[in-house]
This record gives structure tokens, C-alpha cells and sequence, in this order.
């Protein structure tokens, strides 16, 4: 069952790829827009630091592991499950979700299989890329459990964004094309790129407990930074990214069979 | 194989006053309309069977076969395809049937139809020289061969609805479902496609549902019809009986010299005869109808060329088409004299 899916998801890749490799200007023109993006991010950041040395107790290379923990974790999400985004416009309002529903393999997987993003590659280099600048500043020596841990912290990060939309873009069973939504509630991860304790305490709890950005960059990169204060809560981040993607998934199978019943 | 039982499908539309203010009111309070696409129809299909499922637009074709699909759970009644519930086992359902929907594409739009099919084989799981000796066939009698190295979106659409047939039969299902696979194409792709259908049927036995607005795929490819008039079925049979029974059914197209915008059919047979509404744009062509019973076509003939300039006329007997038209127009006989008391 498992190496089935596992089989098919790599056939699904390699087609992916071939279509990429053929627009291949697509795929460069993309990655590095991606890369600007995201240099522009760090830049305001640099800029920022230029007048000030610490940022409400954060010192710029805390900061800077905070962003590429964003930056690598979402880029799992943005590589793998970017068609999340597509679900209302692309396939429930054509009708081409029906095609999804007449094959014997599991209808979510075969949606996710469906795309692989190119874009998000930029991403990753960029996230590694801040990582590995920002880590041997960090009060922390590395080892191998550290790097397993911060490893372990990046896919919880990947998965925690991936729960988020699929269950904003489940919405779009039931109201055609929820991607203003996804797009308004995705934007809020945009916080969880600065240390939590700028905030208002109840945008803290928001990011924290409803909508668990907070897990996806400042969390994880707490556990490595000493004295941070939030060592105990950032290891349950495995457990919020397992915890958010049972709820996806049970909200999802929810839309499927409201979908099933109204047919649009 | 397939077994339906007093199926329902109802869909609720939001109702909404026109302009910005409806739309701002169905925020807060919305209405619901009771649409009945289906209403309580039943049919019993035996394996290999191939039967044409015909209606006007509108009249719940497409309802019905989602519901047999699994696609849609319906509001009420039972279905079982091949022993299994299909909205219930759906994944188990979709390995045996397989499906065309004239109207969008069911491969893969980026990737070259070979690779489409390389992947189909994985997700269904078929033995790899099934696979190769079926790919073979299809090749041969669909003329696929310069289509295979095409990516899906650069095919025309009768290229497309080539591919997607031999995509809906790859897997040797036990059902096929074709919701009309042969809109808009041209008569020579059409012929292949039927053929292609046929001698699916005859040699792995599949049972094939087809819907169809071209009465000529039925004729070709269906022993049984079903026709269904708003939701409901109101024929269900062989066609040999529906042309029996309508057997003494003609109709004679009048090319008028004049346009019809003001036509009435003429005193003297407008008991016996009625004119067919039109569905082109034709405004010089009528069709009357009438049963060979009641009136002669030479009486019919001769008193329309007294009160109208004739520049042609053609006579079609009880063909299949002229009685569905007959059909939807005005129902069964039954219905329309019932319709008549209320
Ligand atoms: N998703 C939907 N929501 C609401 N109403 C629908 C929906 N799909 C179909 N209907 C309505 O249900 C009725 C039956 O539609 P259906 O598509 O089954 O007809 P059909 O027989 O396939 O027609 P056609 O020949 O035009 O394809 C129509 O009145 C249609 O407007
Ligand atoms: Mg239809």
C-alpha cells in the first residue's frame, strides 16, 4: 500500500519533471524570482539591523535562522503541495475534480501528485543557504542529534504549512474557490518569520494555538537558541504538525463528502 | 451489473435576488431551490449489455451517471454497480469502470498520451503485457500511433477523444461509461469510435452506458434504450419495439418558399399531423409529423402544397431519430394524454 503510493508519487515526479525540463526558461525565471523575493526579505531585515543591535533581545543571526527555517520549511510545502492552491479554480470549478474521483488511488494524493513546483526550489536554496549562515553564529554547538532535531523541525515546519492550506483549501468544496482565504490566512505566516515576543499577546496565541505559524519558524528555531525561553514548547512542533494534519485531513474528507452530495 | 433502484437526486441551488443588494441579503439569509434532476428511476442492466441512455438537455443524463460513477452521492434509492455501492467504495468501484466525458479531458494535459498511459497502467495497476498487447490494439483500430509522443493539449479534439477512449477501456473494465463521446466530431471519427465501442463489447464483454445526443451512435452501437424526460424514465426497451410501436410514425420536411416565422399547419390536418419544433436556425424548413394510421402522406403533401409555395419536401419513415424527437417534444402517448387532464 505504502510503496504503492510511494511508487506512483515517483512516477508522478518524473513526469513532473520532464514538463518542467521542458520549459526550461520557466524554471529559471521562476526559481530566481523566488530568490529575489526572498533577498528582498533579508535585505529589509539587514537594513533594519543597521540601526539597531538587537531587536527587542534578537540579535540579527537569530533573527536570520528564524527566516531560513521559514523560508526551507515552506519550501516543502511550495515544491510539493503547491496544487493546494489550485483545488477551487483549477479543478472543482472546470469539473476536472470529477476525473479524481473515478480512479482507484486516494483522490487527495492524486491532487497533490498532480503538480510539482518549481519555483519552490529557489526557496530551499535560499532557506539552506541562511541557515548555514546564521548556525555557526548561534550559542550552540552542532552535532549530529542538533542536526537531526533542526532536520526533524523543518519538515514538521513543511508539514504544519501544508495542513494550514489544505484546510483553507478544502473550503472550496463547499463555496467554489476559497483561495482568498488561503491567501489571507497564508499571509499570516508572514509573522512567524520575526520572534513571536514583538507581538501583542493575542496575535502570540493566534500564531501559537489557531493557526500554528508560530510552529513553522520562531518555535523550531527557539530550540536552538539558548536562553530563548521556549526550548520545552518548540519540541512539541512534531506534535503540532501531526496534530494539525489529522485535523486537515479529517476537514478534507469532510469537503469531499459534501462535494460528493452537492456535485459543484 | 448495473442495478438502480427508485434513484434520487436532488440539488439544492442557493436562490438569490439579482444585483448587489441580493447578493449582500444571501449573505445572511440564504434560499434554497429544490432542483429534481433525478427522480426516482430504476434500470437493471446485464453484463455486456450496451445501452443507450438518451434525454433531451437538461433531462438528468449526466446526474445519473455521476451517481453510478460515484461521483455523487444520490439523495435517495440504490445503486449497485458490479455488486459494489459506488458513492460508498469508491476507489473499489473506479478499478472496474471506466469513463469518457465528452465534455473535459480525463488525461494527464501536459505530458505526452503515451506517458499518460504509462501512468494509468500504474494506477491501475494492469499486468505489463496486458498492457502492451492492449496498447497494441487500440493503436491499430483508434489510429493512435502519431498521436502517442503529443502532449494532450496540443491534440485536436477528435485526436483527444480517441486518446480518452482508449484511456476509459485500458484497464479492461467491466463498465464503461461514455457521456458523449462523440460531440463534435466529424462523421469519419465518429465511425471509428463506434467501431472502436463495438468491438470493445464483443470481445472483452464490457458493459457499455452511452449517452449520446446523435441518434445514428445509437442506432450503430445500442440494442436497448432508456430515455429519460426530466428526471424521470419514460422508455426503457429495445429499439426494434420502440419502432414498432412507433412504426406508423413519418415525418416530411417542407422547404417553404417563404419563411415559417408565420406558419400554421392548415385546417384540414391539423387533427391528424403536428409540426416538430425546430432546432436549427433554418427559417424556410418545417417538419410535420404524423402517423401513417390516421393520414396518408399524399394527403398531407397535397394540402400543404395547396396553402404554401413547396420548393421541396423529403419523407423520412420511423427512423430512431424522428421518434426520440417526437418523443421529447411531446412524450409518450401515454403522458401526453395525461398531462392533457390536468
Ligand atoms: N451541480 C449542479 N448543481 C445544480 N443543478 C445541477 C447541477 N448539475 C446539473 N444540474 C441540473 O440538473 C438537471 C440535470 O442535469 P444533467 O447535467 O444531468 O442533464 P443532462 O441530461 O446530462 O443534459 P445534457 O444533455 O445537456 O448534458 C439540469 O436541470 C441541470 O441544470
Ligand atoms: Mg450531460
Amino acid at each position: 500500500m505504502l510503496t504503492r503510493y510511494l511508487k506512483l508519487y515517483y512516477l508522478f515526479c518524473k513526469q513532473n519533471l520532464k514538463v518542467m525540463m521542458e520549459y526550461r526558461m520557466d524554471f529559471l525565471l521562476g526559481v530566481l524570482s523566488v530568490m529575489l523575493q526572498q533577498f528582498a526579505g533579508i535585505f529589509f531585515v539587514k537594513i533594519v539591523f543597521d540601526h539597531i543591535h538587537q531587536l527587542n533581545g534578537w540579535t540579527f543571526y537569530e533573527i536570520l535562522f528564524i527566516y531560513g527555517i521559514a523560508a526551507t520549511g515552506r519550501s516543502i510545502h511550495h515544491i510539493f503541495f503547491d496544487n493546494l492552491w489550485t483545488l477551487g479554480w483549477q479543478y472543482i470549478r472546470p469539473g476536472k475534480f470529477d476525473r479524481l474521483l473515478i480512479r482507484p488511488i486516494n483522490p487527495l494524493f492524486h491532487f497533490i501528485a498532480d503538480r510539482l513546483q518549481q519555483d519552490g526550489f529557489g526557496q530551499l536554496f535560499i532557506g539552506i543557504i541562511v541557515i548555514s549562515t546564521a548556525m555557526p553564529h548561534l550559542d550552540i554547538s552542532w552535532g549530529v542529534l542538533e542536526f537531526f532535531i533542526l532536520i526533524v523541525m523543518i519538515i514538521a515546519s513543511g508539514f504544519i504549512f501544508v495542513a494550514i492550506n489544505l484546510f483553507f483549501a478544502t473550503l472550496s468544496f463547499w463555496m467554489v474557490d476559497s483561495l482568498p482565504i488561503v491567501w489571507t490566512i497564508f499571509n499570516l505566516s508572514d509573522f512567524a518569520r520575526y520572534p513571536l515576543t514583538i507581538y501583542h499577546k493575542g496575535i502570540r496565541h493566534l500564531l501559537t494555538w489557531i493557526i500554528p505559524y508560530g510552529f513553522t519558524a520562531f518555535y523550531p528555531a527557539a530550540y536552538f537558541i539558548e536562553g530563548s525561553g521556549f526550548q520545552k514548547l518548540a519540541l512539541l512542533t512534531p506534535v503540532v504538525a501531526i496534530v494539525s494534519c489529522v485535523v486537515a485531513y479529517w476537514f478534507w474528507n469532510k469537503g469531499l463528502k459534501a462535494f460528493t452530495s452537492t456535485g459543484s | 451489473m448495473i442495478v438502480v433502484k427508485n434513484l434520487e437526486k436532488y440539488y439544492k441551488i442557493a436562490k438569490r435576488d439579482p444585483g448587489l443588494r441580493g447578493a449582500v441579503k444571501s449573505l445572511f439569509h440564504r434560499k434554497y431551490e429544490t432542483k429534481k434532476a433525478v427522480k426516482r428511476i430504476s434500470m437493471h442492466i446485464e453484463s455486456g449489455e450496451m445501452v443507450g441512455y438518451i434525454g433531451a438537455n437538461g433531462a438528468g443524463k449526466s446526474t445519473t451517471i455521476k451517481m453510478l460513477t460515484g461521483i455523487l452521492t444520490p439523495t435517495s434509492g440504490e445503486v449497485k454497480v458490479n455488486g459494489i455501492i459506488p458513492y460508498e467504495n469508491r476507489k473499489q468501484n473506479a478499478s472496474h469502470i471506466g469513463a469518457v466525458f465528452g465534455q473535459r479531458t480525463q488525461l494527464f494535459w501536459d505530458i505526452p498520451v503515451r506517458e499518460s498511459y504509462e501512468l494509468l497502467k500504474h494506477i491501475y495497476e494492469i499486468p505489463q503485457k496486458q498492457y502492451e498487447e492492449t496498447l497494441a490494439e487500440f493503436v491499430e483500430v483508434l489510429h493512435l500511433e502519431p498521436l502517442l509522443g503529443i502532449p494532450v493539449r496540443q491534440l485536436s479534439l477528435g485526436q483527444k477523444m480517441r486518446c480518452e477512449l482508449a484511456a476509459a477501456f485500458l484497464h479492461r473494465p467491466k463498465v464503461v461509461y461514455l457521456d458523449e463521446p462523440t460531440i463534435g466530431l466529424d462523421v469519419a471519427v465518429k465511425v471509428r469510435i463506434r467501431n472502436f465501442i463495438k468491438q470493445m463489447n464483443a470481445r472483452y464483454g464490457t458493459t457499455v452506458l452511452l449517452t449520446t445526443h446523435d441518434m445514428q451512435d445509437i442506432e450503430e452501437i445500442c440494442h436497448r434504450i432508456i430515455i429519460i424526460d426530466d428526471g424521470s424514465v419514460i422508455y426503457d426497451g429495445s429499439i426494434q419495439d420502440i419502432k414498432a410501436q412507433f412504426g406508423d410514425k413519418r415525418v416530411i420536411q417542407f422547404e417553404l418558399e417563404h419563411s415559417i416565422d408565420h406558419f400554421v399547419l392548415p385546417e384540414e390536418i391539423r387533427s391528424a399531423a403536428v409540426v416538430i419544433p425546430k432546432t436549427d436556425e433554418d427559417h424556410h424548413v418545417v417538419s410535420v409529423s404524423f402517423s401513417s394510421k390516421e393520414i396518408s402522406g399524399a394527403e398531407v403533401i397535397s394540402c400543404m402544397m395547396k396553402h404554401y409555395p413547396v420548393l421541396d419536401l423529403t419523407i423520412a419513415d420511423a427512423k430512431i431519430e424522428t421518434i426520440v424527437e417526437e418523443i421529447y417534444s411531446k412524450g409518450l402517448k401515454g403522458r401526453v394524454q395525461h398531462e392533457e387532464i390536468h
